[in-house]
């Protein structure tokens, strides 16, 4: 619990901070907020066998992709979903040659773990989830522009829960902060990607939400347009190569 | 009135005192770092004595034995400091009514029109302190002090911040005060010619002891205060009354127990009491009567005790009645066989003139007459 | 003109902001007067408590928040058994969290004016036969009055601009702990709201200075009456 605290901290305070001006040796990578574990065990890969300076940045896909926009130095982004890469790529700010879909992901429904027997599992269609959320508030990814909200969002209106939640969310500024909400037992349930889920201690998955019931969740990564170099291309094949792709399996992500 | 034991560690020396006093004005003497601020803010409660006791009219304010420590919110005392410490954001008159308790039967009222009156005050009262000159301030800062119905006014050296034109004035006004009302007051100062005006008895310090006490008279006169007065002040105090004047002169007749002492003529009734200094340096002495001398005043009696100074100079006290000092060379000491026993004539050059007994403002500094 | 969204972010920062202010003040004024006043063990240590929130994250200060006032932390568990109240969520704790942030300001400002009052105004209020509450109350509190009213707009200030703690601590919910600069955070994620943007810009910076315009003046008159001068 501490541990996980411990690292959601940690990220907090990254990324609260902006990316700083890159040097000339050493490549930026900047991902979505929710990829941190398992693009981190991937880039250490490549900085090991490459003796490669590289500096990563996680936040919300929305504030990147806005820092990509306004100059920020960056050599490759990996979106948590497709609209902020098009958004970039609209603006003429991706080397479209370079994107790929990376990562694909599962929207899941979470409760604190206290040591309590577990609850009766809230089905993947959210029924009693009035009864089940009571006064309380439903962690989520803020749906105005944090992608894990955003499917939330959409999901929850599939399902036709949407009105009746609306007024009762916590949305947090990214995932990992929903997901400390219900860690700590401040909002009795949430919605998250299951790979944050199964790397948090605290929290307990009741069941996954209906894959229809949102647009895929897919993490586009790309090269930044004018950052095509030879090491940014090495790196960018790496992290679509298939000892990249067991590493993000083995963190609980998809391969599309 | 008050009695007072007082220990206390100061830093280089230590405090050891005990005095007392039947009411008056009380004088604590010395020269600066002697201990006097820390005898006055101990008596008042600012400081916590390491051991001793202080009863003020009759009550206890502190006991280390028995662990008696009156706050001094709760001690009754009024305290006039050397700056004047009047509340800027309040104005004359609500500064002055600061200590306003209501008078018990028991206790002397003194009111506010009194204050007013006595110190000159109608005019600043909307005012507030910080347009004032430093001699208005001390004024209100001293009836602030009054209008609190103290049982016992401590003073501590209220004139030094001030210029000489100002000390005078307020001098004048504490003059005032003493005669008008009749609250006892511990007076603390390193200045002779206030105390020998204000004051009845004095109590000299220096390094933390008691040196003298006693009336002013006697203790100024004593030869042990000489360190602290300085070879320039050192002399005697004698209790004055005027006699006579002489019109077609201009001349004052004084009666001392001495004798007589003539003077310029001051402006004063016949009976009032005065006191006078006479300079051990401005007394001259002679083994037989001069004559067809300038010098009007001439005093006959004994020396009692030759005793060398510095250098060249010796002093000499004689008993003329009363105390006399004189300053000679040890040559002269010498030349005319100055020994305990002789009989001498003290020719005086010049008298000085300190106190005012009725003396309502523009009191004057002291005045060296010489006749 | 505003929106509704602009209009309840501001409503919201105002209301934060004097609340913060009210509850952050007097517990100013209380540190201050031990920090200036008092000598005791661990005094320098308080020192550098009472600054924390001034040299550490905001974020982190919102997260220290969340686990001393949340549903499971030593006070805000307590809370919750004893008075069913939980604050995080609720614009009260926007509010808590503000005060956090601003509280070492207005500390500074008001032992700034505290240590500036002559002691010996006070020992002369004393002999005149002023208990020390009725010294506080009528010497001390009074010329002090200055700093306390910096204290309190910069304090003011502070809480309307506060972010990232409130953040972190009661999240951004619209109506309930949406100020102005949270709202200000959502607009610029999202995209094609910038004319919002620049709009809660425009009013947030004029509050900003307002807030410090008022408390030169009044401090300047302030100071200018306690001293007597017209």
């Amino acid at each position: 619990m501490v541990v996980a605290l411990a690292r959601v901290a940690t990220m907090l305070v990254v990324g609260a901070f902006t990316v700083g001006p890159a040097l000339a040796e050493t490549l930026t990578v900047l991902a979505a907020a929710s990829t941190v574990e398992a693009v981190e065990e991937a880039l250490g890969r490549f900085r090991a066998a490459h003796d490669q300076q590289i500096q990563a940045s996680y936040a919300s896909s929305s504030a990147l992709a806005r820092q990509i926009e306004y100059g920020a130095p960056a050599d490759i982004f990996i979106s948590a979903n497709t609209r902020w890469m098009d958004y970039l790529a609209e603006r003429g700010h991706v080397a479209a040659a370079l994107r790929r879909n990376l990562l694909t992901n599962e929207l899941v429904w979470i409760t604190p773990d206290d040591g309590a027997p577990a609850p009766a599992p809230l089905d993947a269609l959210g029924t009693q989830l009035d009864t089940r959320l009571g006064a309380g508030r439903l962690a989520v990814g803020d749906p105005d522009h944090v992608p894990a909200g955003m499917y939330a969002r959409q999901a929850l209106e599939t399902l036709g829960l949407w009105d009746a939640v609306r007024d009762r969310l916590a949305p947090a500024q990214n995932v990992r902060v929903a997901l400390m909400l219900v860690a700590r037992g401040e909002a009795p349930l949430g919605i998250v990607y299951r790979t944050d889920a199964a790397a948090a201690v605290g929290v307990r998955i009741i069941d996954a939400l209906p894959a229809a019931s949102h647009a895929p969740i897919v993490y586009p990564i790309a090269v930044v347009r004018g950052h095509q170099r030879q090491t940014v291309r090495s790196l960018f094949d790496f992290l679509t190569s298939a000892e990249a792709a067991d590493v993000f399996r083995r963190h609980g992500f998809g391969i599309p | 009135m008050i009695e007072a034991t007082l220990r206390h560690r100061l830093g280089a020396f230590t405090l050891d005192l005990s005095f007392h006093s039947e009411g008056g004005v009380v004088a604590l003497f010395g020269a600066s770092g002697a201990g006097k601020t820390t005898v006055a803010n101990l008596i008042a409660g600012l400081l916590r004595p390491d051991a001793g006791r202080i009863v003020v009219g009759g009550r206890e304010l502190f006991d280390s034995e028995r662990g008696i420590d009156v706050p001094p919110e709760r001690r009754r005392l009024g305290y006039v400091f050397q700056e004047d410490r009047l509340f800027p954001h309040i104005s004359v008159r609500r500064n002055l009514t600061y200590g306003r308790r209501p008078a018990s039967a028991a206790d002397p009222r003194v009111t506010l029109d009194q204050v007013v009156d006595i110190l000159g005050l109608s005019e600043l009262l909307g005012r507030r302190p910080a347009g004032l000159s430093s001699g208005e301030k001390q004024r209100v800062a001293i009836g602030r002090a009054l209008l609190a119905n103290p049982r016992l006014l401590v003073m501590d050296e209220p004139l030094t911040n001030l210029d000489a034109g100002r000390r005078a004035e307020i001098l004048g006004f504490v003059e005032r005060l003493r005669d008008t009302f009749a609250i006892p007051i511990l007076y603390v100062s390193h200045s002779v010619e206030e105390i020998v005006r204000l004051a009845d008895q004095v109590v000299a310090i220096a390094e933390g002891q008691v040196i003298a006490a006693g009336s002013v008279e006697d203790v100024m006169s004593r030869r042990e205060l000489s360190p602290i007065l300085g070879p320039f002040d050192a002399g005697a105090v004698m209790a004055a009354h005027v006699e006579a004047h002489d019109r077609r002169f201009e001349l004052t007749r004084l009666g001392v127990k001495a004798g007589t002492l003539t003077v310029s003529r001051i402006d004063l009734p016949v009976g009032t009491r005065l006191r006078v200094r006479v300079r051990a340096r401005d007394v001259i002495l002679a083994r037989t009567m001069p004559e067809h001398i300038s010098t009007l005043n001439v005093l006959m009696g004994t020396v009692v005790e030759v005793a060398a100074s510095e250098g060249s100079q010796a002093e000499v006290l004689l008993d003329v009645g009363s105390p006399l000092w004189a300053r000679v060379t040890r040559r002269s000491v010498e030349a005319l066989g100055l020994v305990p026993g002789i009989e001498v004539h003290a020719l005086i050059k010049a008298v000085a003139i300190d106190r005012e007994a009725a003396g309502y403002g523009g009191a004057t500094l002291s005045v060296d007459d010489h006749t | 003109m505003l929106t509704e969204i602009e209009l309840q972010a501001l409503w919201l920062s105002l209301r934060v902001g004097f609340w913060s202010t009210v509850v952050a003040l007097p517990l100013a004024l209380l540190a201050a007067w031990v920090l200036s006043r008092r000598r005791f063990p661990g005094r320098r240590l308080l020192d550098v408590v009472v600054h924390v929130p001034l040299v550490l994250p905001p974020v982190v200060v919102g997260y220290l928040l969340l686990i001393l006032l949340g549903r499971q932390g030593p006070l805000g568990g307590l809370l919750h058994q004893w008075f069913e109240v939980t604050v995080v969520f609720t614009w009260q704790g926007a509010a808590i969290a503000s005060a956090v942030m601003a509280f070492p300001l207005a500390v500074r400002a008001i032992r700034l004016s505290l240590d500036a009052v002559d002691r010996r105004l006070e020992t002369a209020a004393r002999t005149l036969g002023a208990s020390p509450v009725r010294v506080f109350v009528t010497i001390t509190l009074p010329l002090t009055a200055p700093g306390i009213l910096a204290g309190a707009v910069l304090g003011f200030a502070r809480s309307v601009g506060e972010f990232g703690a409130t953040i972190t601590f009661v999240s951004n919910i619209a109506g309930e702990t949406r100020t102005l600069p949270l709202a200000l955070f959502t607009a610029v994620q999202t995209p094609g709201t910038d004319p919002a943007a620049a709009r809660l810009v425009i009013i947030s910076v004029a509050i900003a200075l307002v807030a410090l315009l008022a408390s030169e003046l009044l401090a300047q008159r302030f100071t200018r009456h306690l001293e007597g001068r017209p």
